[in-house]
């Protein structure tokens, strides 16, 4: 039982660090970048192909990798298709995210790659006589610390101010002199770090990477920005929380009918969604306009 | 997703499209057996790109459902007419529920059914995915497709689950499946000049506009996403028995995005684009796997290394988006190109 | 030299012409009304030269640069600010957090904490309301906040795209006066206006479009005389 809870506690963090890695591009450009996907997956592959390093040598070279695949990533493409229908940019974000997997199957292979990261978080260790798994420990650690860190960025420095703003009104912020190259690829990099520290988690509980890696977590997610409300971070950090937590009690409670899981999980959406079509923490119809 | 759209009948917007789906399935299809078998398949994509035209390409309203329906289409037509012996003993197929084992269905009432069925599932779900707007319509309709796969891929009683179908019985008459594309084609061009159309691409232009002019923007929405629901049930159904088998995968991700960039690449605000897009988006995949098998096209031999096809195609489709976001023809219908006089 | 200099300056938004032409020049701690019927294209002439739009033709010379075509965040660091129309404040963001949101535009990024300070001065009520959300201001109080925000780059000219909108009588007052006091620091104003009688009386000078073009410009003698307003308001003969 305490595992269970533990387990979704660690799951809807996970989740939430995808959403808000969502969130902050959605925020700067109204892009649902569906290729967010395929910056989790280079992430878990550049871990699991330097885990003969050191580890910190071997994450800092990944958010290195990821940060610069998610920079590329708007140079190349979005940034030509900014101010375009949302529609088109979802459904570009949705090509590039094949290309790369195709990409990334030409280089790695379509067999799963795995190595072991960081060994001594497997296990469980005893506490009042209940066995806990390090990991979902270790999960739960890690994503407060990550959100924390977030919350931090975004409330009381400028950049987050900046962000906040640009996110409300892009137009008036340049007026006012945010720089909106910058902002965005700023926003693009910190999505790029919080892909990084999504597959660092991942990879720990399962080191089997294959091209589509990031893509389960990243619908799910994508999910939980749209009924938490994709106008604000909170309500994206929010939305993928739900989902996580969701999800993993839907697992626990369903038994054998938790191969149907998402089903359950989607439909929930479906009526959360027609509730309130702008999400849970939306005042308008912010999502109405997009 | 721009401008566009015909409002009124003109011989040459309808007429182009369907003559030229004759010769190109008469010369490109008649020419091997292997480019015919490439053409049955498009002429099924084709059918399904024109559902999403229908709707996506009026409304404006991105939908990823559509797979959906194909899928349930696939599925209807193929459990009634597939072989007794098979549905009862073939692979996972032995728990198919009982009273889906026995039916023995002819193919072309099998594909009205399907589409009979596509169309019923699209309005039961329409009518509450229809009250939602712009990306929260488009999400909601990602969630239709995750239901839909998850559900198909793990229940054993309506299908095989995570196996593929065998022995559908086969469509192996090209001018049929011609024929029904013909027909979608015609339904589909009625329905764009008709009021339907219109009202779609005025709430596309301006969604408060239309409440202002009395019309219920869920209402016209629900009846185009029926409709087209039911075509995108056809073109599951038609593609069933062109490939004989086919398991749930085949009408996921992969699926939504080919169809989508068909739609996207010609032009979603016409059925001329829908036409371009399919033939596109084919022509390339099909050249480019002939280049990674190292055969040559058209005398030229080239060869690409394997498995970037997929990268070919989908770079095509961005560099599209980049160049052009209202597809190749622009969203126009089709038009005799005028001759210049040469004195 | 003008501080800023607009010459034949066309503008519109994608294919359709709004601005075809205009000209005027405004000089260092001077103001300039402009006035016309409504839908002539104030706004876009605003927005052209804040660099909401980019320019067809024509050319905006300020501080000797020329700034046609550059982006809004570029020109503004520069020492062009512009207040939008609907006074466009972030409502879910504190007072605070909007009049920081303008710092992000200025040159120096010194003396940060002293044109906060000087904005509190000269809207006080913005001190006393500074923790609350912009959304939950009045009108008049939102009109402030955008004007302070605006000034904090320090710029040498504001732009200010119908102040008035929305506004009380006696608020507008308030405003104006307010926007005198700006133009006394060395602040150069231009004010687009629907009221023509109040920014005819107000500014230096005050150019009327109409059409696309300016029809006529008045002083504030002209403003008493709201025969000669209104006939170069709408045009002779109407």
């Amino acid at each position: 039982m305490v595992q269970s809870i533990l387990d979704a506690i660690s799951l809807g963090g996970l989740y939430s660090l995808a959403a808000l890695g969502l969130g902050l591009v959605f925020g700067v450009m109204r892009l649902v970048n569906f290729a967010h996907a395929e910056l989790i997956t280079i992430a878990a592959y550049t871990l699991v192909l330097t885990a003969q390093f050191p580890l910190a040598i071997s994450l800092i070279f990944t958010v290195l990798v990821t940060v610069f695949v998610a920079l590329l990533m708007e140079f190349s493409i979005y940034r030509r298709l900014r101010g375009v229908n949302p529609a088109i940019m979802l459904i570009a974000s949705f090509g590039l995210s094949t290309v790369l997997q195709r990409v990334y199957e030409l280089m790695f292979g379509a067999l799963p790659r795995s190595a072991v990261v960081a060994p001594f978080l497997r296990g469980d260790f005893k506490i009042a006589g209940l066995s806990i798994t390090i990991s979902s420990v270790i999960t739960i650690v890690l994503t407060i610390t990550i959100l924390l860190a977030m919350g931090y960025l975004v409330e009381k420095t400028s950049l987050g101010l900046q962000l906040r703003a640009a996110s409300a009104d892009f137009k008036t912020a340049r007026l006012l002199g945010v720089r909106s190259n910058r902002l965005i690829s700023a926003a693009f990099g910190l999505s790029g770090v919080l892909a990084a520290c999504v597959a660092l988690i991942l990879v720990i509980q399962n080191p089997q990477i294959s091209p589509y890696y990031g893509l389960n977590i990243t619908i799910l997610s994508l999910v939980g920005i749209v009924i938490g409300g994709i106008a604000s971070l909170r309500g994206a950090a929010l939305g993928g929380f739900i989902v996580g937590v969701v999800l993993s009690s839907l697992n626990t409670l369903l038994g054998n009918g938790r191969v149907y899981a998402y089903s359950w999980l989607f439909i929930l959406v479906l009526v959360i969604l027609l509730v309130r079509p702008g999400g849970l923490l939306s005042k308008g119809t912010e999502l109405e306009r997009v | 997703m721009k401008h566009g759209g015909v409002t009124k009948f003109s011989i040459q917007n309808l007429l182009g499209p369907i003559v030229i789906l004759i010769l190109l399935t008469h010369f490109v299809g008649g020419a091997s057996t292997s480019l015919q078998l490439i053409t049955q398949f498009a002429l099924c994509l084709f059918v399904m790109v024109l559902a999403l035209q229908v709707f996506v390409g009026n409304s404006g309203v991105l939908s990823f459902g559509h797979g959906a329906f194909a899928l349930i289409g696939s599925y209807t037509s193929a459990i009634l007419t597939a072989p007794v012996n098979i549905k009862d003993n073939a692979l996972a197929m032995n728990q198919l529920w009982e009273p889906l084992v026995s039916p023995q269905v002819n193919v072309y009432v099998s594909l009205v059914i399907s589409a009979v069925v596509g169309g019923l599932v699209a309005g039961i779900t329409g009518s509450l995915l229809m009250r939602l707007n712009g990306l929260a319509a488009g999400i909601a309709t990602f969630a239709l497709l995750g239901v839909a796969y998850n559900v198909f891929f793990n229940n054993k009683k309506i299908g095989p689950g995570s196996q593929a179908l065998p022995g559908v019985p086969w469509i192996t008459n090209t001018w049929i499946l011609l024929l029904l594309a013909a027909f979608t084609l015609i339904v589909v061009y009625f329905i764009n000049i008709s009021w339907i159309g219109r009202t779609l691409r005025a709430t596309r232009e301006d969604a408060m506009a239309a409440p202002a002019l009395g019309i219920s923007i869920f209402k016209v929405r629900l009846i185009a996403f029926t409709i087209s629901g039911a075509i995108a049930g056809l073109a599951g159904g038609m593609y069933s028995h062109v490939a004989g088998t086919f398991q749930v995968q085949d009408y996921y991700l992969e699926f939504t995005f080919v169809t989508l960039s068909m739609l996207i690449v010609g032009g979603s605000a016409s059925i001329w684009g829908a036409l371009v897009g399919t033939f596109i988006i084919t022509a390339v995949g099909q050249v480019l796997l002939m280049m990674e098998q190292d055969i040559p096209v058209f005398g030229i031999q080239v060869q690409i290394p394997l498995g970037s096809r997929a990268v070919i195609i989908a770079l095509t489709f961005i560099v599209m988006l980049l160049w052009r976001s209202s597809g190749v023809t622009n969203g126009k219908e089709f038009r005799i190109p005028k001759l210049k006089r040469i004195s | 030299m003008a501080l800023l200099e607009v010459t034949n300056l066309v503008a519109g938004y994608g294919k359709v012409e709004v601005i075809s032409g205009v000209s005027f020049t405004l000089e260092q701690g001077k103001s300039i009304g402009i006035v016309g019927p409504n839908g002539v294209g104030k706004s876009t002439l605003l927005q052209a030269i804040a660099g909401g739009i980019a320019p067809k033709s024509g050319s905006i010379i300020f501080d000797g640069k020329n700034i046609g075509g550059k982006k809004p965040e570029d020109i503004v660091r520069l020492g062009l600010s512009l207040v939008p129309e609907g006074r466009q404040i972030f409502s879910g963001l504190s007072v605070k957090e909007n009049l920081a949101l303008g710092l992000t535009g200025r040159r120096n990024k010194k003396g940060a904490n002293e044109a906060i300070a000087k904005m509190r001065e000269l809207f006080p009520v913005l001190s006393t309301h500074e923790n609350h959300q912009a959304g939950m201001l009045s009108g008049g109080q939102q009109q402030q906040l955008a004007i302070a925000r605006a000034l904090i780059s320090e710029p040498k000219v504001l732009l200010l795209d119908e102040p008035s909108l929305g506004l009380a009588p006696t608020v507008i007052t308030d405003v104006f006066e307010r926007l005198q006091e700006i133009i006394g620091m060395g602040t150069a104003v231009v004010i687009v206006e629907q009221r023509a009688n109040l920014v005819t009386s107000f500014a230096e000078k005050t150019i009327v479009i109409r059409d696309g073009r300016v029809q006529a410009t008045l002083t504030p003698a002209d403003a008493a005389n709201s025969e000669s307003l209104q006939r170069s308001y709408f045009g002779a003969g109407e």
